[in-house]
């Protein structure tokens, strides 16, 4: 097929544009002329020519339109490409596994075993879930030899709630979701409320294109109620200001670059961003593209925060609407049925009876009142008569020279023919629709599934699906996953489900060295990958293992133990940390307090984001400070101390037995010889210690808010939560395999 | 694309503690690595799979001056006015308005709308040192190492509010998600310590106001997580998690690792993952680290004459005891040390404040420079003072005289690691508003900086976003020849 092997050939572009340094030099087309194929050669002189850029940063050369007809593996429309033949069809489960077969094939590779049905099912459900398995089921799915068990178990894990929340772990990176404005005082802000709509769409299935409009347009869905305005608080998830000396036009310019640098990285994989001063060196993508899409957001009422924000916590950003929990809105409801019925009645009663009823609505009133002022609130988008939008030569906002630009979607990629002004809504449908970008929404967003549930994307840069960013590994596969998730009707579930039943991720982590040489990263996914948990996995894994997660959907943020003084070089007003001392304290991470200037330790030291940019993946990195949270972080020594106590309740009294247990529920294997030896005699040690110093037994069991297990030998339990701390600490117990 | 993406590769497995997170090394493949480092076989391996430019294998790209970095960030911006620029003309023209061909179509922070009048300086400014700086009378210690700084009084920036302009200070661009300068030194330059993170901050306060300074400031940015500032806490616990549970003593603690890396070590023989064994390096590191950072941190060691010196007193989270810990830092081989100083945003009070914040720093920062001297320390040392920006010649008035923020002239002044001494570089208009002579940019500094310790900025750079970024951005830098010796 003509149009991959151009996409090939496009792959070989980053070395040419890497010997730029930089920005390209001017007319740097006659230095690359190199490629190999005629369509490799077009697109490098294109580059060259787009490079030249004049001293306003407007292109001087090649007006966009032209630059379109370059063919950009990401810019094509997707075709139904023809599945593959392979040699063994049998290995597949479903089409994807055809795709990467036939490249299996012709590297001379074959793929690898099946995962052993422990570590499947632990996988799948740390995917699905972020969660580990119950201990009892991964028993009965271990038995369960029936060809559909699995399939069975992907379903009803897509059911489950904790599905959502793990889902929104990831959208919320893209869409910076924070709970503090960012700038200077970094004071928290009102928006929960739109985190839990995030949760409570992804575990509907919301389509995706439905979930796009919601957020950048639920505002102006005139159906979309309340619910609409919450979703809308995406509008306001950006970093905000009220330092004393905000200049309004400036943080103005601000705010719409961080709107169009997120729209553009979390629906087009597009760095739009860097259109900011002048038009983009490597893509098709100006100057006036970027303004005019920071004029869709012009509407946006925010202004009055740079007058009216506070020094409280929360600060005030303007509009906000209150949300009622479920009870809450219950009794608002009941209230204002009461005290209508009340006020229609006033009317035809005797004096004394009527300043009785006055005075019970009153009362209720004052409740609603009451409700209404206690209520969470959230920000929400509101229409304004729009800010005139002026194209910023260079940036620079006090430059008023530029010309005035209306919405519109970037040139070229078409053109929004309305007759009128276009709004957020439109562009949230353009974004979504096969007539508009929605081809390239679709690959952009299963590129990141894929990511998800392989480890890297079938096109690795999954924040930049231009011309930097690199060419798919199996790009007909991308595709195909591409229309199916259009012609599913965007439907999340549908795709997740299509990706976690192939046969290609039930596959062994365990590869060869040989396979790890050749295939380090793993693009041709001849194995399952392997790496560390997430952040928030990493906290919710040991909160499940030892039974002291807390698994309520949604609320207001929670706050866990954390090192005190943390927030000393916070000012305005100036903060302390008070940790929950509930059982909001054992809440999901998805649920924790997110400050972005000052992220929770434990957050970072995983490598969690501070969500002020769109963070479309994250690091993984292993470290000493890691490393010293997963040993002293009052969270994880809780927990230690939960499963041994959950050890010792057990029938079991024999040592052997009881490490066996503990072992089984946190690698969800039996220790080896070796391993039931060494935990063994480290128990032993810490018996001893412990036996000696009672003080210290009594010390580490009442670590946390954990109630003291009076009834049980402190020194046993000590030594049993070393023991637990030990396997917790394991680089098995936080990796996904 | 993130650089940690890198677990898998097979040359980084031969080297398998460059993972090893904040600083490096561990046992006796620490002084392999660090080797390699220098060699730049680590950076080698990254540019196959991140994308790094080949060029930066080379470093350094040529002899360094400087070893190290000590960046004394006077956090709030202190007034050039009350320090190192004596302007006359700005005495004489007190209360009358600023002349609006200066401001006209300006940037303007606080004083937006009000109306413009001059300021004059509230200090006396003296001849120093055989140089005869001349250094404001707020700053009598300053006087003493004339000879010893080179003051730079043109320096502009971009950024007028605190919190971008400490993150265009720190990363070369007010755009979050960029690396700090440290980082950036620590990749290119590895560490020289198996104790401690190479890139460290230390806060203090005093003065007005103290502006919060966000932990983005000391980030990694896109570079691995590893080359992040960490930040000491002098009081309290000095790392999070550094302190053992209660209950757990160094022992117990020791033989939990102990289990851990042996238990990891039989998990390897299976499954044959080269992150395992990184891991084990981090755990072992870790857990020295909470030895020798307590160690660090404890001053009282110190001889009385030297704590007398600096003004420290052991424990009290002050500048004085940060600037001793600077040294005790260098001393064992960190490589960039940043202290943060707030309480310098002197809107108004400004005789009052400038009193409390030179007063808490003043003698310190002398001690420091002279503490170096005398270790033979400073010669590859290289000291950087200054605020994110500056402070206006104009008057604000929020209780009593002030000025505010002000970026297109302020000064700072570098000493040591190849900077020569005793001189004075650029200059500032008659009122002191604008840089007219060698202005220095905050990517010159940048550029600077980086040239004392071996490295070509323009040439170390790294792929992000398709963009071949470095501290100094793609506008163009200009490493100040002028200062150097």
């Amino acid at each position: 097929m003509p149009r991959i092997s151009a996409n090939r050939d496009l792959a070989c572009l980053g070395p040419f544009i890497v010997r730029w340094g930089g920005h390209p030099p001017e007319n740097s087309s006659s230095t690359m002329i190199s490629g190999r194929t005629q369509s490799t050669f077009a697109w490098i002189l294109l580059l060259g020519v787009i490079g030249v850029v004049d001293a306003r940063g407007s292109d001087s050369t090649v007006p966009p339109a032209e630059v379109a007809n370059a063919e950009h593996w990401a810019y094509t429309t997707p075709e139904e490409p023809s599945v593959p033949a392979v040699m063994d069809a049998d290995w597949a489960s479903n089409w994807i596994d055809l795709f990467l077969l036939a490249r299996l094939d012709s590297e001379g590779l074959a793929p690898s075993p099946p995962a052993d049905r422990a570590t499947l099912i632990r996988r799948l459900h740390l995917d699905l879930t972020g969660l580990p398995p119950p201990p009892d089921r991964v028993d009965v799915f271990v038995a369960d030899t029936r060809p559909d068990a699995y399939v069975k178990l992907v379903d009803q894990l897509l059911a489950l709630p904790s599905y959502g929340e793990r889902m929104a772990m990831y959208w919320l990176d893209l869409v910076r979701y924070a709970d503090t404005v960012g700038y200077h005082g970094d004071q928290d802000h009102s928006i929960s409320p739109y985190r839990d709509f995030v949760i409570d769409a992804l575990n509907e299935n919301m389509a995706f294109d439905e979930f796009t409009r919601m957020q950048l347009a639920g505002d102006l869905i005139t159906d979309a109620g309340v619910r609409g305005q919450i979703a809308s608080g995406y509008n306001r998830l950006l970093q905000t200001s009220h330092e004393g000396g905000v200049q309004k036009q400036e943080y103005l310019a601000i705010y719409g670059a961080d709107r169009v640098r997120n729209v553009s990285t979390v629906w087009l994989g597009a760095t739009l961003g860097c259109c900011q001063c002048h038009d983009h060196k490597y893509d098709p993508l100006t100057l006036r593209d970027f303004y005019s899409m920071k004029a869709f957001f012009a509407d946006i009422d925010e202004e009055d925060h740079f007058k009216h924000g506070t020094n409280a916590l929360p600060t005030n950003r303007e509009p906000e609407i209150s949300v009622f929990t479920e009870a809450e809105g219950r009794r608002v409801d009941e209230l204002n049925q009461r005290i209508e019925k009340l006020d229609s009645s006033v009317q035809s009663v005797s004096t004394e009876d009527r300043e009785l009823i006055v005075g019970q609505i009153e009362v209720l009133k004052e409740e609603r009142a009451s409700i209404e002022k206690n209520a969470r609130k959230t920000m929400i988008s509101r229409v304004v008569t729009p800010r005139t939008t002026r194209i910023l030569p260079r940036g620079n906002w006090l430059d008023e020279s530029g010309e005035i630009v209306e919405p519109a979607v970037p040139a070229r990629f078409g053109k929004l023919e309305l007759g009128r002004r276009a709004t957020r809504l439109d562009l949230a449908n353009w974004l979504t629709s096969r007539d508009g970008a929605g081809a390239l929404t679709a690959r952009v967003m299963v590129n990141r599934l894929w990511y998800l549930f392989f480890g890297v994307g079938v096109a690795r840069s999954l924040d930049d699906f231009g011309a930097q960013g690199e060419a798919p590994s199996h790009p007909e596969l991308l595709d195909a996953l591409a229309l199916e998730f259009l012609e599913s009707g965007w439907d999340l579930k549908h795709t997740v489900r299509l990706l976690v039943t192939s046969q290609a991720y039930r596959q062994s982590s365990l590869e060869p060295r040989k396979l790890l040489d050749r295939d380090p990263e793993n693009r041709l996914v001849a194995r399952q990958s392997r790496f560390r948990l997430s952040a928030e996995t990493i906290r919710d894994n040991a909160l499940a293992l030892s039974g002291l997660l807390v698994s309520v959907v949604g609320g207001s943020s929670a706050k866990p133990y954390q090192p005190t003084g943390y927030y000393q070089h916070l000012n305005f007003p100036a903060r302390t940390y008070k940790h929950h001392g509930d059982l909001r304290q054992w809440r999901r991470g998805v649920y924790v307090h997110w400050q972005r200037q000052f992220l929770h330790p434990m957050l970072k030291a995983f490598d969690a984001p501070t969500r002020e940019e769109c963070t479309t993946q994250r690091s993984r990195s292993n470290t000493p400070l890691a490393a010293l949270t997963l040993l002293n972080d009052p969270t994880f020594v809780e927990a230690a101390r939960a499963l041994a106590e959950c050890v010792l309740r057990e029938e079991s009294t024999n040592d052997r037995d009881r490490l066996d247990g503990l072992f089984q529920r946190v690698l969800l294997r039996r220790p080896d010889d070796r391993e039931r030896d060494t935990l063994l005699r480290y128990l032993d040690t810490s018996r001893v210690h412990y036996r000696k110093h009672e003080e210290d037994a009594r010390a580490l069991v009442s670590t946390g808010q954990l109630r003291v297990a009076d009834d049980l030998d402190a020194v046993e339990l000590a030594s049993w939560t070393a023991v637990a701390r030990a396997l917790l600490n394991l680089h098995e117990t936080v990796m996904r395999t | 694309m993130s650089l940690e993406e890198l677990s898998y590769s097979p040359i980084l497995r031969r080297s398998f503690l460059g993972q090893a997170g904040v600083g490096l090394g561990s046992l006796a493949l620490s002084s392999l690595m660090k080797r390699e480092l220098r060699a730049g076989n680590v950076n080698t391996s990254r540019s196959s799979t991140s994308g790094m430019a080949g060029d930066v294998l080379q470093l350094p790209h040529h002899v360094p001056t400087a070893k190290r970095v000590i960046f004394l960030c006077m956090a709030g911006g202190p007034s050039q006015f009350e320090t190192f620029d004596s302007k006359p003309k700005l005495r004489e023209m007190h209360g009358k308005p600023m002349p609006e061909s200066y401001t006209k179509g300006q940037p303007i922070a606080q004083l937006q709308g009000q109306e413009l009048k001059c300021q004059r300086p509230l200090a006396e400014f003296n001849h120093h040192g055989k140089c005869g700086r001349l250094i404001s009378d707020f700053l009598p210690w300053h006087g003493k190492m004339a000879d010893d700084i080179c003051v730079v009084n043109s320096m502009v920036t971009e950024q007028i509010n605190h919190d971008p302009a400490h993150t265009f200070m720190n990363t070369g661009t007010a755009i979050a998600g960029h690396p700090s300068m440290g980082s950036w030194v620590n990749y290119g330059l590895g560490s020289d310590t198996e104790d401690l993170p190479g890139f460290v901050v230390l806060t203090s306060q005093g003065g007005r106001n103290p502006q919060p300074i966000a932990s983005r400031q000391w980030a990694a940015g896109f570079l691995p997580g590893r080359f992040q500032g960490v930040e000491f806490d002098s009081r309290g616990d000095p790392v999070h998690y550094l302190r053992n549970p209660a209950g757990v003593p160094p022992s117990q603690q020791r033989a939990l690792v102990d289990t851990v890396g042996e238990l990891n070590g039989y998990r390897n023989q299976v499954v044959d993952d080269p992150e395992i064994t990184t891991r084990v390096a981090a755990y072992e590191m870790a857990f020295r680290m909470q030895a020798s950072v307590p160690e660090l941190m404890d001053i009282s060691n110190e001889p009385r004459e030297v704590l007398e010196m600096y003004g420290a007193r052991p424990g009290d989270g002050s500048y004085a005891s940060n600037c001793l810990l600077a040294r005790r830092l260098v001393e064992r081989g960190v490589r960039f040390i940043q202290l943060y100083h707030r309480g310098w945003d002197h809107h108004g009070g400004l005789a009052k404040y400038m009193d409390i914040c030179c007063g808490l720093t003043d003698r310190p920062t002398w001690a420091l420079l002279t503490d170096l001297k005398r270790r033979g320390m400073l010669d590859d040392t290289l000291v950087v003072w200054g605020g994110e920006f500056g402070r206006t010649p104009m008057y604000q008035g929020k209780e009593g005289v002030g000025r505010d923020h002000h970026i297109k002239a302020f000064s700072m002044w570098l000493a040591g690691g190849g900077v020569r001494g005793g001189i004075r570089h650029g200059k500032t208009d008659d009122l002191g508003y604008f840089a007219v002579e060698d202005v220095v940019h905050v990517r010159d500094l940048h550029a600077t900086m980086l040239h004392v310790l071996g490295i070509d900025h323009d040439v170390f750079r790294v792929k992000h976003q398709g963009l071949e970024t470095g501290l100094t951005g793609v506008e163009g830098a200009r490493v100040v020849e002028e200062i150097l010796v």
